[in-house]
Order: C-alpha cells, then structure tokens, then sequence
C-alpha cells in the first residue's frame, strides 16, 4: 500500500557524462553549445563545465518514478529547472508521496545534485496503464 | 524598470506545427535510456521523456529556428525554465506522430541571475496520425537579454 508521505527509493548517477550530452544533443537536434562547448558555457557567463540538457535531468526524476511504481506510467509531470547539472557532478533523484487518490499517485519530485543542493523541483502523478 | 525596455518580439500564436512525422526507433530509444542509467522497456514503449524530444524534434521548426522567430540567437545560450506534460497515451517506439503547438507567450522581464531576459512558453502536441492526442505539453525557456543589460 502507498501512503501519503511515503519516501520513494532515489535513483543515483554518480557522474554526468559529457559522452552523454552528445547523445542528448543529437537526439533533441539541439546546437546549443553549451551542452558541448566549455568555451561557450565560459562565454555565456555560466562556469567553466559543460551543461547538462534539462530534459536528461527530468529522465533522472522519471527513471526514479517508474522504478518506485511498477507497473504504473507517469500520467503527469511539472518540472522546474532551479540551476544547471554540470558535466562530472552525481546526481540523486527523490520523490514522496504527496496525495493518493484512488489508484493515481501524486508525489513532489526533486533532482539534487550532491554538494549543491536542488536543481530540479516539481511533481507528478503516476497513475495507472 | 522594466519599462525602460523595448517590448519583446510579438511572437505570441507562431504555429510550431511540424510538416513531417516523427519516430522514435528503437535503437534510438535504447540509446536514450542507456545514457541515463536504465535499460529500455521490453514492452515496446519508449522512455518517458520522449516525450519532450519527440515534440521538440517533430515541430515546425528547429530549435535555432525557434530562437530566431524569438529575435534570438541559439548560440547565446538559452535557457530551460519548466517543462510540463500530461500524457494520454504511452509512448511507442517505431511509431509515426504528428507534432501540433504554438508559442503561447513571451514575456520581457528582469532577472537578477540572468539580467534582463525574455521568458518564452510555448505548446506541443504530441498525436497519431489517426489524430488521437497521446500527450500535450508546455515548455519554458529563459532567453538572455545580454544586450539590453
């Protein structure tokens, strides 16, 4: 049985990887160079690593949701991009259950990115096929 | 002050409508999944989070193109802000979709990371092309003003 308050077991990357961000940035037809240029994101004023895109931090958070509820699908979701995930950083994906109504689920959600604090907030209802 | 500025392009009801259809493959999906950490679902479903790249790539336009209909340059950096999705349907690998959508709004603002920025929302669909909906979402971005600081 689900209850409200609930902590949902976290999903865990240990290190973003620049190779990663490639693969990112083809599959969303993306050029923004600061996902692959260290000169660009120095440019842009934003650090001196490259970025990760904002959707491969949402993958981290429904990676966390479809582990924490099998056989459930995400019916919805609402991310906030609070601060970028920079190449090399782990990441920890989290969630608690926030309202159970019937067989949906709805949770907060969060990606924290270890030493910083969060860099992802939002909620999402999982809910069934 | 914010009235100081000149406005932000008048971008609201662009159509991003995509002209072709749009399909994830499955190696593409794999690939996907595997750059996050899990493996693909056996089942034929493709990873969540297609479903922003699904609209993203299958739009009308690209997202250099999307920049430029908002006075901007891609290469300046921009921004997501939020993405929101409410899903009808799973979605599937090797499976064509249409992309319909528009830039709901933009919006001149003053940041205190970014400075002066325009923050963009805009709409996708995501639907079959029998034209049964699978997925709408809603997408924001913030786009550095750096030349009006």
């Amino acid at each position: 049985m689900v209850h409200v308050g609930d902590i949902l077991p976290t999903f865990e990357l240990g290190f973003v990887d620049p190779e990663a961000m490639k693969v990112w940035s083809k599959a969303l037809r993306d050029p923004n160079p600061i996902h692959l240029d260290r000169e660009a994101v120095k440019a842009a004023g934003l650090g001196d690593r490259r970025i990760n895109p904002g959707p491969a931090n949402v993958a981290y958070i429904i990676n966390m949701l479809t582990a924490a509820f099998p056989g459930k699908q995400v019916g919805a979701l609402d991310a906030r991009f609070l601060d970028n995930v920079f190449e090399g950083e782990a990441v920890v994906a989290g969630g608690t259950v926030s309202a159970v109504d019937g067989s949906a689920v709805d949770c907060e959600i969060w990606l924290d990115a270890l030493g910083r604090g969060r860099v992802v907030g939002g909620t999402a209802r999982m809910v069934d096929p | 002050m914010i009235e100081d500025l000149p406005p932000a392009p008048d971008v609201a009801g662009t159509s991003l409508s995509g002209r072709e259809s749009v399909t994830i493959s499955s190696a593409a999906n794999a690939d996907l999944c595997r750059s996050t950490g899990v493996e693909p679902a056996s089942d034929g479903s493709a990873h969540h989070i297609w479903y922003f790249i699904a609209t993203q790539t299958g739009m009308g336009k690209t997202v250099a193109g999307l920049c430029e209909a908002c006075d901007f340059d891609v290469n300046d950096g921009p921004l997501m802000g939020g993405s929101r999705v409410l899903f009808q349907k799973p979605i599937r690998c090797d499976t064509p979709y249409r992309v319909e959508g528009e830039i709901r709004s933009i919006m001149r603002k003053r940041s205190r990371k970014l400075g002066v920025m325009d923050l963009m929302e805009y709409e996708l669909r995501l639907v079959s092309e029998a034209g049964e909906p699978v997925l709408a979402t809603i997408n924001s971005w913030a786009l550095p003003r750096r030349e009006l600081a």
